[in-house]
């Protein structure tokens, strides 16, 4: 009686043993997609975008990827493209300044808009009322200036554009990121940041530079 | 004050002179705490107190540079002004850099004496702790033993205590025999002893026998699910291949709560969310150099490389490689997917399909993107603001009538109820 106890109990441990060592390996290795049972398209022919690719030389894969992702053909333009005519330089950010003015409406649904779009792109930096205590402005060496500073308050709409186009001190350009509607649309929320009560910006002073000759950053 | 005022009718006069002075004073009088608030404020975005160039020319030696702490009031005050007089030193510096520094007029001569005390008296804060520098610069991730392992372990370590035990017994058990007179047992290996116990015990063999094999066929039918490419959470199938750079979603969305759409900008406007280039990166990292994690500053190092920033100098001067990084979410060629639809009208979340990014250092895949899953989210899904676009105002219309004998928790304008299980939908 006794025996066959221990027999079935020793029994059970095998078992146990065996299952629990074709289920451990259950954690599969992360960087490894899975298997595949046979060709699934997961590789597309033509080229799709963010993926890397086998180079292939004289009909013979390489060990080098090439990335779908290209530079554009130099001197390619997007569809509706429209030339920026201010260069990035001192001077050009004073012309901005100057001649260069939102052709928005400020009305409820611009509005809308550009404090949707300033809470994805400024919001982290500037802070959510403008006064540059967002989050990753506590990690960089000093904060942007607040909106609400005597340089910014002044500061055109047109020479706001040109930042936020071309970068500013160690902000960098966002032209990449927000189109030009877009960075109008903005603006028109920050101008409602710095005057909540609707009052009308100063118009472009005469001599802007004098006012807020505000570093530019000058690509040599 | 009365040693001062003889007459007493001024005396209320030269107490409130008094409060006055004292009043402006306080406002006036600005101490080294004072400067340093004053230049984090203003002045840190674009200096740095070191050599390193940032927007502007690192601090460093800067007194010994300057002419003079008038000199450098005046340009801190108005730097286009004092240029435009035709100052020697002036008009150097501005020829050495074509960018024009901001000019400082709000601050009062107080305020900016303050900063030039401050940045006189500074002194570079001893390096206490150096920043642990793995060696790869990867985060150094938990490795957990793998049971496998254990488990053979184990058995490894069983066998040998069971061979020891048997050898030590066979010993004790001839020492007792010599001391009996009984001649010397045979030494039997293991293995025939095994054999032995094998043909007196077959009903437990054979039942043993059958559980293995058992054992083994599940095993082989459970991995059998492994073939093919998608994600299982529950089978602990988590494709979260290594990146190039060990970027951290959890820093970058979670403790700073930047927007994913400030680096996937695309997701709203095209069919895929996009991979930000380098220069998104650098719209941060040019101020923030250093990492909290150890390896992290080597981390930004190489996106530093990749975009050809040189921080020392502030510039880039470097060739520009692309960074290769290793694509996560993978769907067959045959399948259409456009973020732009899913985020833009459908109001899905990002989280959604990807997880919870903000808790994940490493993107991994959460949601097993195959059809099954697909279909199950277009059925339980509402499309939101049906009743108000105007493009499926028909497709309301009809729904609408069809819907007319329905129960009302059944009235649903789901997904698939305007076509979006239909084959061509994806597949085309």
């Amino acid at each position: 009686m006794n025996k066959k106890v221990t027999q079935i109990i020793s029994l059970m441990a095998v078992f146990g043993c065996i299952t629990i060592a074709t289920t451990s390996c259950g954690k599969k290795d992360p960087n490894s997609p899975g298997v595949e049972f046979m060709p699934d398209m997961y590789r597309s022919p033509s080229l799709e975008t963010n993926m890397a690719y086998v180079s292939i030389q004289n009909g013979k894969e390489t060990g080098d990827t090439l990335q779908a992702n290209r530079m554009p053909v130099k001197g390619t333009i997007p569809r509706g493209f429209m030339p920026y005519p201010y260069a990035n330089d001192t001077a050009g950010y004073a012309n901005a300044g100057r001649y260069l003015h939102n052709p928005f409406q400020k009305n409820e649904a611009n509005l809308a808009e550009g404090e949707a779009l300033y809470g994805k792109y400024c919001v982290h930096c500037h802070g959510a009322g403008g006064e540059a205590d967002g989050l990753v402005a506590a990690k960089l060496s000093g904060p942007p200036p607040s909106y609400k500073g005597p340089v910014l308050m002044a500061l055109p709409e047109g020479k706001m554009f040109h930042s936020i186009y071309f970068g500013k001190g160690i902000m960098g350009s966002h032209a990449s990121l927000i189109n030009k509607a877009e960075i109008w649309k903005v603006i028109l929320y920050i101008q409602k940041l710095q005057y909540p009560n609707g009052k009308e910006v100063a118009a472009p002073v005469a001599d802007s530079a004098a006012v807020a000759g505000v570093k530019v950053e000058v690509k040599k | 004050m009365d040693t001062i005022y003889t007459k007493p009718k001024k005396h209320f006069l030269a107490i409130f002179s008094l409060l006055f002075l004292s009043f402006f004073l306080s406002i006036n009088l600005v101490s080294a705490q004072d400067g340093e608030k004053i230049f984090k404020q203003n002045c840190a975005v674009c200096h740095s107190m070191g050599s390193n160039k940032v927007t502007g020319p690192g601090l460093k030696g800067l007194m010994a540079r300057v002419p003079g702490e008038e000199w450098l009031l005046k340009w801190i005050k108005n730097n286009d002004a004092l240029i435009k007089s035709g100052d020697a030193y002036a008009v150097i510096i501005s020829a050495f850099d074509a960018s024009a520094m901001t000019t400082f007029t709000n601050l009062s001569d107080d305020e900016i004496k303050s900063v030039i005390t401050y940045i006189k008296d500074y002194k570079e804060p001893v390096a206490a702790t150096p920043t642990g520098t793995t060696g790869g610069g990867a985060v150094a991730e938990e490795k957990g033993v793998n049971p496998l392992t254990l488990l053979i372990g184990v058995i490894a370590f069983l066998i040998i205590i069971v061979g020891v035990l048997r050898g030590v017994r066979h010993s004790l058990k001839n020492l007792q025999n010599e001391k009996l007179g009984i001649p010397e047992e045979e030494s039997v290996g293991p293995w025939s002893e095994f054999k032995i116990w094998v043909s007196t015990h077959k009903r437990t063999t054979a039942v043993a026998i059958l559980f293995i094999v058992g054992g083994l066929l599940s095993a082989g039918w459970y991995s059998l699910k492994d073939i093919g490419i998608y994600a299982d959470p529950a089978q602990h199938r988590e494709y979260q291949p290594g990146q190039p750079i060990a970027f951290s979603h959890k820093i970058h969305a979670g403790e700073n709560a930047i927007n994913c759409q400030y680096c996937h900008s695309g997701v709203e406007r095209s069919k895929t969310a996009g991979i930000p280039s380098v220069n998104v990166c650098m719209n941060c990292h040019k101020g923030i150099s250093k990492g909290k994690l150890p390896g992290g500053t080597e981390e930004i190092a190489k996106i530093y490389d990749a975009a050809g920033w040189d921080p020392e100098k502030g510039e880039y001067n470097k060739p520009s490689k692309p960074i290769q990084w290793v694509k996560v979410h993978n769907l067959q060629d045959f399948v259409f997917f456009s973020h732009q639809q899913h985020v833009k009208v459908g109001k899905q979340e990002c989280v959604t399909c990807h997880g919870d990014l903000k808790e994940m250092t490493t993107a991994k895949q959460v949601q097993p993107l195959s059809m099954a899953w697909c279909i199950d989210c277009h059925r339980k899904t509402e499309v939101p603001g049906m009743k108000d676009n105007p493009y499926y105002e028909s497709l309301h219309k009809k729904l609408a009538e069809k819907f007319k004998n329905l129960p009302r928790d059944q009235r649903k304008y789901t997904v698939d109820k305007m076509g979006g299980i239909e084959c061509g939908k994806c597949h085309y």
